[in-house]
């Protein structure tokens, strides 16, 4: 069933599903696209307060704390994130509230932990880089500014996997926000090489791995000297799909 | 699709015997018709006994079956009523036919289950068969050097050199009328309907590997499989144009989907994506399409943006700079030499010697205007030369000459031979309708773009150079 070049992706899949999951957490996410080559805030899962302190004070303050939870996929929505967390007393804080404040809005749903990130540095242009199977064309590969320029002005460009060279340079030039990217006023361009080369590692990812439906790097923080994908999620195809 | 197919369909388009079964009085005998003036025999199967007599009395022979038919059938035309539909088709099969096009409607395009059914019985059949069945719900097959047509009203003759092919059959049929209006000659259209066992990108592959045809066209609403059609338009593009006007933009499939990138994946937009990623042109409008072929085939190849302008429409010229710049075309200052030479020519009050020249009533005559594009052209700051021509004005003013609008048309065609920058003519306006439409005919006639706006000429000059753009940059890989 499990198809990849990657056995991360084919050991992770196969478990998600074993508990009837399609969708995969964040921490699996991250893993298996850190594996890609893909630059990401890898987050470590804490169960319990102490953990979470200890686990900011390896990654370094200031981080970002988040519920861990198979049955929650939209964590900011059930109160479960915390960013700028700048010491290990408020990472202790961090993780009682993140934890009471899920309970509270999914009484039903098992809680892992709490995963404790690095936070990425301010200054970043937020984009999205995604894929979904189209069922015409296969696998396509969008990208767009993120946050809410995805949501609100939609100002996204696709191409067909796999993407060549000039593919990956043409999607991020289509977008109507792309001077955003190439320095305007007082701030610096970004990389799009770093861009350029997260694009096209999902790319190939995606086209020699049929069992992805779709997935988000939503948003990628753009920097003048790289970038970082800092939420992620990847969805397997239904069995029926397949 | 394989060697056998192909050898099919190439025979089927270039017949030595054509069967039409099953046309009729009521239609006017539309597919006999069609097919009378064709290189090749024409024979007719029919069994009703009320349609023998008319079709006799047209001079063809009919028969009971397409079994009965003497000699090799190369195309057969299928208009029968749609539940003798499979049984005919499987006698063509039978026949060794290359092809048969089925005009015959009411399948799945109905979305009624008898209609569903009788078009997957077709499709077995067919598959089973390796056979070319051209739809159904279809306007059949137009190829003009052979004489076969979508429609009788259609121009057939030798000059053919573009491929077209269309999900509808109104648009394959009038695609061939409206190019020739455009001064283009089509070579083959083809109306793919249902398109059940030859699709899209079988039929894009197969226009992509006829030698004659030079430039490809489609109007297309869907694809049974976008994977096939993606490999075949990256593979076609790279070798000849293909320009794509795409119906259905607004219809999104319902997406279920859990990610944005999900949910924005619209058919529209990955169907850009997809024309981009191959050097297709992608146009919105049959008008557009006119436009885009009149300057793929008129207009000597370019990459540049810098249009060089003659105005007569008087007081437009911000008019004009906003048409092309809105396309972002620029319409840039010239060299002092050509100031030097327009000045002293461009000397109506409130006109202009700058680009746009606003000439108006300069343009005394052909050889002024001569002038003036001979000294556009030649400006190093140009990549591109367009003229209004205001024929009502013109043709006044050349009357009292003793000339006409031949000898201006006449003069665009040996300045457009002449230089060596693409070069078009915008006739805007007339208070004379029928007069504006024979002056566009003439030029359009004479292997020269002609457009009927400034907006219109901007868009498929931007289109064509981003044509021309984007196929240095795939071919540098």
């Amino acid at each position: 069933m499990t198809v990849s070049a990657s056995a991360l992706f084919s050991e992770t899949a196969a478990r998600a599903r074993a508990e009837g999951r399609l969708i995969l957490t964040e921490e699996e996410s991250k893993a298996i696209l850190q594996e890609q080559g893909i630059s990401v805030t890898m987050p470590t899962l804490a169960t319990s307060a102490d953990e979470a302190a200890s686990a900011a004070e390896s990654v370094g303050f200031p981080v970002v704390m988040k519920v861990s939870s198979r049955e929650i996929t939209h964590k900011s929505d059930v109160g479960g994130v915390r960013l700028g967390i700048a010491n290990a007393d408020a990472a202790r804080a961090a993780f009682e509230e993140i934890v009471a404040s899920a309970k509270a809005a999914e009484p039903n749903a098992a809680i892992d932990g709490v995963t404790v990130q690095s936070q990425a540095p301010s200054g970043g242009v937020e984009v999205i880089v995604g894929m979904t199977r189209d069922h015409q064309f296969g696998p396509v590969i969008m990208f767009g500014l993120g946050g809410i320029a995805v949501e609100v002005l939609q100002d996204v460009a696709f191409r067909i996997a796999p993407l060549t060279k000039r593919d990956a340079a043409g999607i991020i030039r289509d977008i109507k926000g792309y001077p955003l990217l190439t320095g305007y006023r007082a701030t610096r361009a970004v990389d799009l090489n770093a861009l350029e080369g997260v694009i096209e590692a999902v790319s190939s990812f995606v086209s020699e791995t049929p069992d992805i439906a779709e997935m988000d790097l939503n948003p990628v923080l753009a920097y003048p000297d790289g970038s970082v994908a800092v939420d992620a999620r990847i969805v397997l195809t239904a069995e029926d799909d397949g | 699709m394989d060697a056998t197919r192909k050898a099919n369909l190439d025979r089927a388009f270039n017949p030595e015997l054509i069967a039409v079964v099953g046309d009729k009085k009521i239609t006017d005998y539309m597919w006999l018709k069609s097919v009378r003036d064709a290189k090749a025999k024409v024979v007719s199967v029919q069994i009703d006994e009320n349609e023998i007599p008319g079709i006799l009395e047209m001079g063809f022979e009919n028969y009971p079956s397409l079994e009965a038919v003497p000699g090799q059938v190369d195309y057969v035309i299928v208009a029968v009523p749609r539940p003798v539909a499979p049984r005919i088709v499987a006698d063509a099969i039978k026949s060794g036919a290359g092809a048969a096009a089925l005009f015959t409607s009411g399948f799945a395009e109905t979305g009624e289950e008898q209609g569903v059914q009788l078009q997957e019985a077709l499709t077995n059949m067919t598959r089973e068969a390796n056979f070319n069945l051209v739809g159904p719900n279809c306007m059949c097959l137009y190829h003009s050097k052979a004489g076969i047509r979508n429609s009788a009203d259609q121009w057939i003759g030798e000059e053919g050199d573009i491929g077209f092919m269309s999900n509808s059959g109104t648009h394959a049929t009038s695609f061939v009328m409206r190019a020739r209006i455009n001064g283009l000659y089509p070579l083959k259209s083809i109306s793919m309907g249902n398109s059940i066992a030859v699709d899209q990108g079988d039929w894009l592959e197969y226009l992509g590997e006829d030698p004659e045809v030079k430039s490809i066209g489609m109007y297309v609403e869907g694809t049974r499989d976008g994977r096939k059609f993606f490999e075949a338009l990256r593979d076609v593009a790279a070798r000849k144009p293909v320009i794509i006007w795409k119906g259905g933009q607004t219809t999104e499939g319902a997406r279920a989907a859990a990610s944005h990138t999900g949910h924005l994946a619209s058919d529209m937009a990955l169907w850009d994506a997809m024309i981009r990623q191959t050097g297709a042109i992608r146009v919105d409008t049959q008008d557009e399409l006119m436009d885009a072929f009149k300057a793929l085939h008129f207009m000597k190849p370019f990459t540049g943006s810098r249009m060089g302008i003659v105005a007569q429409t008087g007081g437009q010229s911000v008019l004009v700079s906003d048409a092309f710049g809105r396309e972002g075309l620029t319409v840039p200052d010239l060299t002092q030499e050509s100031y030097d030479i327009l000045e002293p020519i461009v000397t109506v009050v409130g006109g202009s010697y700058k680009n746009p020249l606003d000439v108006s009533g300069s343009l005394t005559s052909i050889e002024r205007g001569r002038e003036m594009l001979d000294t556009l052209a030649a400006d190093p700051n140009t990549d591109i030369v367009v003229i209004e021509a205001s024929i009502g004005f013109i043709a006044r003013r050349l009357e009292r000459q003793g000339k006409g609008m031949d000898d201006l048309i006449d003069m665009f065609k040996d300045f457009q031979e002449t230089i060596d920058k693409p070069f078009a003519v915008i006739a805007t306006w007339n208070q004379d309708e029928a007069a504006l439409a024979d002056f566009r005919g003439k030029i359009a006639d004479r292997g020269i773009a002609v457009f009927p706006s400034f907006q219109d000429a901007a868009r498929a000059i931007r289109r064509l150079r981003d044509y021309y753009v984007t196929q240095g940059e795939l071919a540098a890989g």
